[in-house]
């Protein structure tokens, strides 16, 4: 499921058929607009104030220069769910990828943020990243889901660390997925010299 | 049916075992048939000689040992060298073109068919997945087992998470064995 495998079309559980895509600069637009329709108490778990043209002309910088991978899933023309893969490509967390994503509510628990983001894992894990990891806020039960879905584990907690709209400080949890473990498994699969090998 | 006897050969490392437990895999659990698995390998992790033998049958199978096979699947010169002279006439080598050179001691009816394997498995992003390259070459060169049934065979025998390359390395191999087999 590497970058040669979009765009594809995605089927919903309610049969919505979505296609899944880079993104590309004539997004923009719809990429801010899609960001403001969301409910505010939504947009309060993002790191940045994501409705403004300047939040978007930035975010297309980090796309070009590669540090940020962003996936949109469309339906027709309008973007309903955002994710990207956030990388340094300098220095001692190179090897680490950060995800972050956001679906439209209209289009939640219908498997979006799930083939959103094993796509994201496998592009991250074709790009050579080693760890992934994904912070939520406490009460985000579905998408701490999601991701224990795609074998991520609770890593590590920081008490009170966000506050939300009503002014109420929750845990921020960050989970992580060491994908070269994936593939040392298989590597210790093809030594050719457990006494248990083919069992 | 007769009994079909499979050897399969290279170094310590290549995933000689993998390959020759996925080919018994998929005919006995996968197609109903009997199947049975010897493996030998050397002392070290990497690089020592490394062979399988696998018997393929419609019947129970009362002995394992592989003493003239059918079919050679090899991965290294030096298996080549040690196994070509136990090749039954009229049977089959299935070999790593960019590690095996075939000379004159084909036994009489025998048909060697290459593939680039590693190259392959390089090209799909790991040296790792060459074995199921491999596996796939058989199943696509031999048409003794189908690819539904080989394809579950590796899905259920790679770590969770490895499966999509996985069976990109097999689906390559198979192409590839059935094209030039011209199955």
């Amino acid at each position: 499921m590497g970058l040669n495998t979009l765009p594809r079309t995605i089927t919903l559980h309610d049969g919505r058929n979505l296609e899944l895509r880079l993104l590309e600069v004539a997004d923009c637009l719809g990429l801010v607009e899609f960001y403001r329709t969301l409910p505010e108490q939504d947009r309060q778990v993002l790191k940045d104030d994501v409705t403004t043209k300047e939040w978007a002309d930035r975010f297309l910088r980090k796309v070009a220069t590669k540090e940020v991978l962003c996936l949109v899933a469309m339906d027709g023309d309008k973007v309903v769910g955002e994710g990207s893969l956030y990388r340094s490509m300098y220095g001692w967390t190179k090897h680490v990828g950060e995800i972050r994503l956001t679906t439209a509510r209209s289009h939640r628990r219908q498997g979006l943020g799930l083939a959103m983001a094993s796509t994201l894992v496998k592009l991250a894990t074709d790009l050579g990243i080693e760890k992934i990891i994904v912070s939520m806020v406490e009460n985000q039960l579905g998408t701490r889901h999601t991701f224990e879905k795609l074998g991520f584990q609770k890593e590590a907690v920081l008490p009170r660390h966000v506050k939300d709209i009503s002014g109420i400080k929750r845990d921020l949890i960050i989970m992580a997925n060491d994908v070269s473990q994936i593939w040392a498994a298989m590597e210790a699969m093809v030594q050719d010299y457990s006494p248990h090998q083919g069992e | 049916m007769a009994k079909t006897e499979i050897r399969v050969g290279g170094l310590g490392g290549q995933g000689v075992i993998l390959c020759a437990s996925i080919i018994g895999k998929c005919a006995s659990i996968y197609e109903g048939k009997h199947a049975t698995l010897i493996q030998a390998f050397g002392p070290e992790a990497r690089g020592s000689a490394c062979s399988a033998q696998v018997t393929v049958s419609e019947d129970e199978i009362g002995y394992p040992y592989v003493k003239n096979p059918d079919i050679l699947v090899l991965m290294s010169q030096d298996a080549y060298t040690q196994f070509i002279p136990q090749l039954k006439p009229g049977g089959l080598v299935l070999y790593e073109e960019e590690l095996v050179s075939i000379d004159g001691k084909l036994p009489k009816g025998a048909k060697a068919v290459g593939i680039p394997a590693t190259r392959f498995a390089e090209e799909l992003g790991r040296r790792l997945v060459l074995n199921i390259v491999m596996v796939g070459f058989f199943a696509g060169a031999t048409n003794l087992v189908s690819w539904e049934s080989v394809e579950k065979a590796v899905k259920s025998s790679v770590p969770k998470g490895t499966e999509d390359l996985n069976l990109k390395a097999l689906k390559k191999g198979y192409d590839y064995g059935k094209e030039q087999a011209g199955n």
